[in-house]
């Protein structure tokens, strides 16, 4: 893994608030390497361990996607859910943004026969289908499809199990975790001061409640995703 | 009850050779689902089996098993490439349309599930991936053991749960899967019907197999007990020509195993999943004298002394 320029710095990241940790009272003792202070009842994490740890992440997903793996990005909290949409766009990943569907890859069968619903109801819409049977149906259908498009939208491009899993909030998003890991596929968590950093592969140490730091972590991430691909491209 | 279990045990030992037979009788069950449902399970061991397989080969996380969080590393960035321009927010620029979007997906991934194609590709392209069995034909064909493993059942039980209308009765069925050369796994399984129960402990055994470390003689490497519950299992090997001798779930596990000589006691409670599983166990306690060699870093002799 060779080491790249990725444009961490620590201002930005304090800018960002991506030191801010939670409230003392609910921390996870096992995240004491990476809290540096405590001041006015919150943890404040280390943001030189943060920026290690974001740039080796980065090099990882640089190196992944520059030899074609498929991505995916798990972040259901209401405040991110656009910005995840946005970014998986962005970097051509799959993405979920709303509920995580429990059994979304360890059912994988089950996952695919709703996706491949949700195909035949989008070519029926397209070609007009959907109109031409009683209003009831049409309206049953309707609402299948907006319901399969918020839960499924994000990896309706998916035809495997992905081969990295990004995910944002480890407690809000526990059950994807334990999926990956039983899997067996890496996973790129951020974590917080009330998460368990030995649960993910690779644990990135940073505010999950603030949006703008969020934005920036994802974004560095993106960037590298975007990179990687750039370069599979020009050697394929 | 005992003669229901040990007549049922007697017809499910066929139950592999004359599953061909006894396929024909789904032939009188209404639902297609539930063969469907059997197919499924037949494909989603090799799915799971393959999705589990190989995740992170290239991928090398191995950094971050050794990290030292205490160490006061200090951040040194490399510098930056000249003319570096940081790129813009993905939040920041024009938002793209839905077309531009939806051809670069399809660029990478081809148009899978979405439903329209931009670029002109067959958009049913997915359709060949599922596997529909479209009637009894090619089921007949399912029922034969792929991937080298067979299968033993231990034992199928009637269980019940009782409800306002009744009492509702389904199988519980215990199978060992193995290839005789080492590679033994326990399922359990439970359905309505003692063939599908069958099906389902095996889909679940071969998603839990392991390695059992076999010497030259066909027999383990030492002594070791292991336990599960409340079963407790003593393994002992034993000399060329001895056979496995071991109550009824060891021995099955053993001889699946491909183990030819050994001792097992079953100490402890009788129940034949947790005594499976706690041969399991100790099965897995076990290590090769090649591994302890090079763990110790001493030579072999060393340990025989």
């Amino acid at each position: 893994m060779t080491k790249r320029y990725w444009n961490i710095t620590l201002e930005e990241m304090m800018e960002a608030g991506v030191h801010f940790g939670h409230g003392t009272r609910k921390w996870n003792p096992k995240m004491a390497p990476y809290i540096s202070t405590k001041r006015k009842g919150i943890h404040i994490l280390n943001l030189t361990r943060t920026a290690r740890f974001l740039s080796e992440a980065c090099d990882l997903v640089f190196d992944a996607a520059s030899k074609g793996k498929q991505f995916l990005i798990v972040g259901t909290k209401n405040k991110a859910a656009d910005l995840i949409a946005r970014a998986a766009t962005r970097a051509r990943c799959h993405y979920v943004n709303k509920k995580w569907l429990g059994g979304m890859l360890t059912n994988w069968y089950t996952t695919e026969t709703r996706l491949h619903k949700f195909r035949s109801l989008r070519t029926e819409q397209k070609t007009g289908r959907i109109n031409s049977l009683p209003k009831k149906d049409t309206a049953i259908l309707k609402r299948q499809l907006s319901h399969l498009e918020t839960y499924l939208g994000g990896i309706k491009y998916m035809t495997g199990l992905p081969d990295i899993v990004i995910i944002v909030d480890q407690q809000e998003e526990y059950t994807a975790l334990r999926e990956c890991i039983t899997l067996g596929i890496p996973t790129i968590c951020l974590i917080d001061t009330n998460c368990d950093p030995d649960l993910a592969d690779i644990s990135i140490p940073a505010n999950d409640d603030a949006i703008a730091s969020i934005r920036l972590i994802l974004n560095k991430l993106v960037f590298a995703i975007c990179e990687g691909r750039s370069s599979y491209i020009r050697n394929s | 009850m005992a003669s229901l279990t040990s007549s049922l045990s007697s017809l499910s030992l066929h139950s592999h050779t004359s599953s061909a037979a006894s396929s024909s009788r789904f032939s009188l069950l209404p639902a297609s689902k539930f063969t469907f449902s059997l197919a499924a399970a037949r494909s989603r061991t090799l799915t799971l089996a393959v999705a589990k397989a190989n995740p992170s080969d290239d991928i090398d996380t191995s950094f971050f098993d050794n990290v030292n969080p205490e160490e006061e590393v200090p951040f040194n960035p490399p510098e930056p490439p000249e003319g570096f321009v940081a790129p813009p927010s993905f939040d920041e620029g024009p938002m793209e349309t839905e077309d531009e979007i939806a051809a670069a997906y399809e660029e990478l991934y081809g148009p899978a599930y979405s439903g329209v194609s931009v670029l002109g590709n067959d958009i049913y392209v997915m359709d060949s991936k599922i596997k529909r069995d479209t009637g009894f034909g090619s089921k007949a064909k399912k029922e034969k053991v792929k991937d080298g493993f067979e299968e033993r059942v231990v034992q199928v039980r009637r269980v019940t749960k009782v409800v306002k209308g009744g009492k509702q009765l389904r199988f519980r069925a215990v199978v060992v899967v193995g290839d005789k050369k080492g590679q033994v796994g326990v399922g359990v399984g439970k359905a309505k019907e003692v063939i599908a129960a069958v099906q389902k402990s095996a889909v679940n055994a071969r998603r839990n197999i392991i390695t059992v470390p076999l010497t030259k003689y066909l027999t383990f490497p030492h002594r070791a007990d292991g336990d599960y519950g409340a079963a407790k299992v003593m393994l002992r090997p034993a000399s060329p020509g001895t056979g496995v001798i071991a109550g009824g779930a060891v021995r099955i596990v053993l001889e699946m195993a491909g183990v030819e000589n050994a001792l097992g006691k079953q100490l402890g409670s009788n129940n034949a999943l947790n005594n499976a599983r706690a041969t399991v166990t100790a099965v897995l306690k076990m290590k090769q004298f090649r591994e302890v060699a090079e763990e110790r870093g001493i030579p072999m002799e060393e340990l025989w002394k």
